[in-house]
């Protein structure tokens, strides 16, 4: 097969599984899983054949899709290493989060709806992989969008999950609107939109297009100040928020920003740089105060997430005058590289706690667990993999996608040096935290002690990821097929790489020493008991900024539709419509007093009607 | 032998102009009513013939055959509607005729 064939199959095989599914399996969901199942395998298969075949499956393709007189939209692929990489991370979760909610979702009533949400996911996911230009990738967008709201909202009978995935929905909103007028900018100001066009350089620079543009990031990768939504979007299934909430969706970002980077400019880059360390670190301060296994993971998710764009956002920070390109890529290639890395172990612990989820029945508080190390092994020795990549344990994935943008950041910017190596601590401190509470000790309670491993699709994806994790970081295993992205990934020397390295040691052992002292196995926060103030504190935080969103909307933004609204009843209403109105009844009301229903009174207007014509024809007026 | 003068038709003419116009505002049986409205068209003949006289051209004589022969059909017509109108209501006066108001 070609490469645009093949490429074609990876991007097409999810749509057509969705669509099977949503015609003709919906009430058969053994069918409907094995469909959804056959398109995962499909794309892995067929997307790691594309990503593995090097320079001769590179390739850029495009049919024009709607021609407008002179603005013609088009349809494209491509397909880089930047594309291949990420098309390889999507595939090889995919496939992992399909067979595990085979386990997973078992029971589940609405299965062939569960499934045919994850292939219309993939399809939308691969087709951001794939666009060639920014107006597919806007469309793709949307799409992620809607299937992230529509898995959310999986469970929709109970409250929770409507409300987290309308939350969603509308704070992605948010962000897309910038996105889509950051695009139609770039269009006015570039006179394309084309990645390929856009590259060749010739663009007018401004810092307005890629903070607009950097909007559709901030709200998809979940970054202050829309971060609100993505705590909120673990109502829905497990390996949901293993996929789509961990691994692949809040990733395009990232990986959107990695491939407008031709567009950016020192200032916009600084913001963009702030933007996620404020992002990694506020997220890392409220995983402490959580208490659900799974909303300890999403603030995780966010603290790194903030780290990538952090790490996009350094790689340029000198670029004033000097040679554009070379080092806004450095940022690419440390963003990707722990895009990558990340994508195997969150999805790995997400999985890992949908596991423990499972085998606790459906007990997702870590102070109702303990003791869950020797009552399910396969997910203990995975997901303690899994924690120690994340907290950047040496040789572990985590280490090296970290160390590589700690020391792009301590390079540049020791500031930024100093708070991300404060949130590595705090990395270290909450998962170490979550990880000893679940699984070491003694069981708090009956689900816990009565725990078992799942089946053979649970524990599976877990040892495949796992695999991955411990793996994923060492740049020389990848196939010489992504040099494209990982040639770029910053690599210190001499004395930096000693400084780099003890540091990133000393900050994880730290965060982990304190929090093996401070944390007792115990149906309580230790951290509540010992200090109250902090812990609140932490918690107001946490909900600072639902509460600030909620003033706005309920106080701000509802008076001011109330003030519109009585002025649109006064004028609008009032005035115009029901003010012609008023006067087309008043002309009838005054007409109708002539119909009187005697015919010689007729003859008295007909006279009238005479002496008008005759008073007009005569010109007296 | 006294010659009536343009001056005394025109007057004539305009008495019975005004005596058919009272005849219709004024008359409740629709059949005086038609004869008042016939009445005004005759006044006007007269008035055309007198000027057609009077000044020696055969203008006014032409008009005259065409308001003849259109109020000879329109008599025709509005009888037939008056006998029809008779026949279903059994009343010709006006001040019955309002069903389209009552």
């Amino acid at each position: 097969m070609t490469p645009v064939t093949l490429a074609l199959v990876v991007l097409l095989a999810p749509l057509v599984s969705a669509a099977l599914i949503a015609l003709f399996l919906r009430r058969r969901g053994g069918l409907a899983s094995a469909v959804s199942l056959a398109a995962a395998l499909a794309v892995a298969v067929a997307g790691l054949a594309l990503a593995l075949g090097g320079d001769a499956y590179r390739f850029t393709a495009s049919a024009v899709w709607l021609q407008l007189g002179t603005f013609s939209l088009s349809l494209g692929i491509k397909f880089d290493d930047l594309a291949a990489l990420m098309l390889s991370v999507v595939g090889i979760v995919g496939v992992c989060v399909h067979v595990f909610s085979l386990g997973y979702m078992r029971e589940d009533a609405a299965k062939a709806r569960y499934f045919g949400g994850l292939s219309i996911f993939m399809f939308s996911m691969l087709g951001i992989v794939f666009a060639d230009n920014l107006f597919m990738m806007f469309i793709f967008w949307e799409l992620v969008g809607f299937s992230s709201w529509l898995l959310i909202n999986h469970w929709h009978e109970r409250a929770a999950p409507a409300a987290a995935s309308k939350k969603a929905f509308i704070a992605n909103r948010v962000g897309d609107f910038g996105f889509l007028l950051g695009i139609v900018m770039c269009y006015w100001a570039n006179g394309t939109v084309n990645l390929d066009e856009l590259a060749a350089g010739n663009n007018v620079y401004s810092t307005l297009i890629p903070l607009l543009l950097f909007c559709g990031a901030v709200g998809k990768s979940a970054q202050l100040p829309l971060q609100v939504w993505l705590p909120d979007a673990m109502e829905g299934p497990t390996p949901v928020s293993a996929l789509i909430h961990a691994a692949t969706m809040v990733a395009a970002g990232i990986y959107m920003l990695c491939r407008i980077n031709v567009l950016m400019v020192p200032d916009a880059l600084t913001v963009i740089m702030w933007t996620g360390v404020a992002t990694a670190l506020y997220a890392a301060l409220c995983a402490i105060v959580q208490s659900d296994i799974k909303k300890v993971l999403a603030y995780s998710t966010l603290s790194q997430l903030g780290y990538m764009v952090a790490a996009f956002g350094l790689g340029s920070l000198e670029v004033a005058h000097g040679d554009h390109s070379h080092l806004v890529a450095t940022g690419v290639g440390a963003a990707m590289f722990h895009l990558t890395t990340h994508a195997f172990f969150k999805a790995l612990m997400f999985l890992g706690s949908g596991s423990v989820i499972h085998g606790c029945h459906h007990e997702q508080d870590i102070f109702k667990m303990g003791g869950l190390a020797k009552k399910m092994p396969v997910t203990f020795v995975t997901f303690t993999l899994g924690v120690a990549a994340i907290i950047g344990f040496p040789l572990l994935a985590g280490f090296f996608s970290k160390d590589a943008i700690l020391y792009l950041a301590f390079a540049k910017n020791q500031v930024v040096f100093a708070l991300l190596a404060l949130t590595a601590v705090l990395t270290a401190l909450y998962m170490v935290r979550l990880w000893k509470l679940t699984f070491l000790g003694t069981p708090r309670s009956d689900a816990a002690a009565h725990a078992h491993e799942g089946g053979l699709s649970l524990t599976a994806p877990l040892i495949v990821l796992a695999v991955l994790t411990v793996l994923g970081g060492y740049t020389g295993l990848y196939p010489n097929v992504f040099s494209g992205v990982f040639a770029l990934i910053p690599i210190a020397h001499g004395a930096d790489h000693t400084i780099v390295l003890l540091t990133s040691v000393g900050v994880m052992t730290l965060g982990a020493v304190v929090a093996l002292a401070l944390y007792a196995p115990a149906a309580s926060d230790s951290l509540r008991q010992k200090s109250p103030g902090l812990f609140g504190a932490l918690t107001a935080l946490q909900f600072s900024f639902d509460h600030g969103y909620d003033y706005y909307v309920a106080k701000v933004q509802q008076r001011f539709a109330l003030f519109l609204n009585f002025l649109e009843q006064i004028f609008l209403a009032g005035l115009i419509v029901r003010g012609l109105a008023g006067i087309v009844g008043l002309v009838g009301l005054g007409t109708r007093a002539l119909h009187v229903g005697r015919v010689n009174v007729y003859v008295y207007w007909f006279l009238a009607g005479v002496v008008i014509l005759w008073i007009y024809a005569s010109e007296i007026f | 032998m006294m010659t009536a003068s343009l001056n005394e038709y025109v007057i004539i003419s305009a008495l019975l102009f005004m005596i058919g116009f009272f005849g219709v505002l004024l008359r409740r049986n629709t059949l005086v009513v038609f004869m008042s409205l016939e009445l005004m068209l005759i006044a006007s003949t007269l008035a055309l013939v007198a000027f057609s006289r009077f000044n020696s051209t055969m203008d006014g004589n032409i008009f005259v055959f065409f308001i003849l022969t259109v109020a000879a059909a329109e008599v025709a017509v509005g009888l037939a509607i008056i006998v029809a109108l008779y026949r279903r209501r059994r009343t010709v006066q006006l001040d019955e005729l309002n069903s389209l108001k009552h």
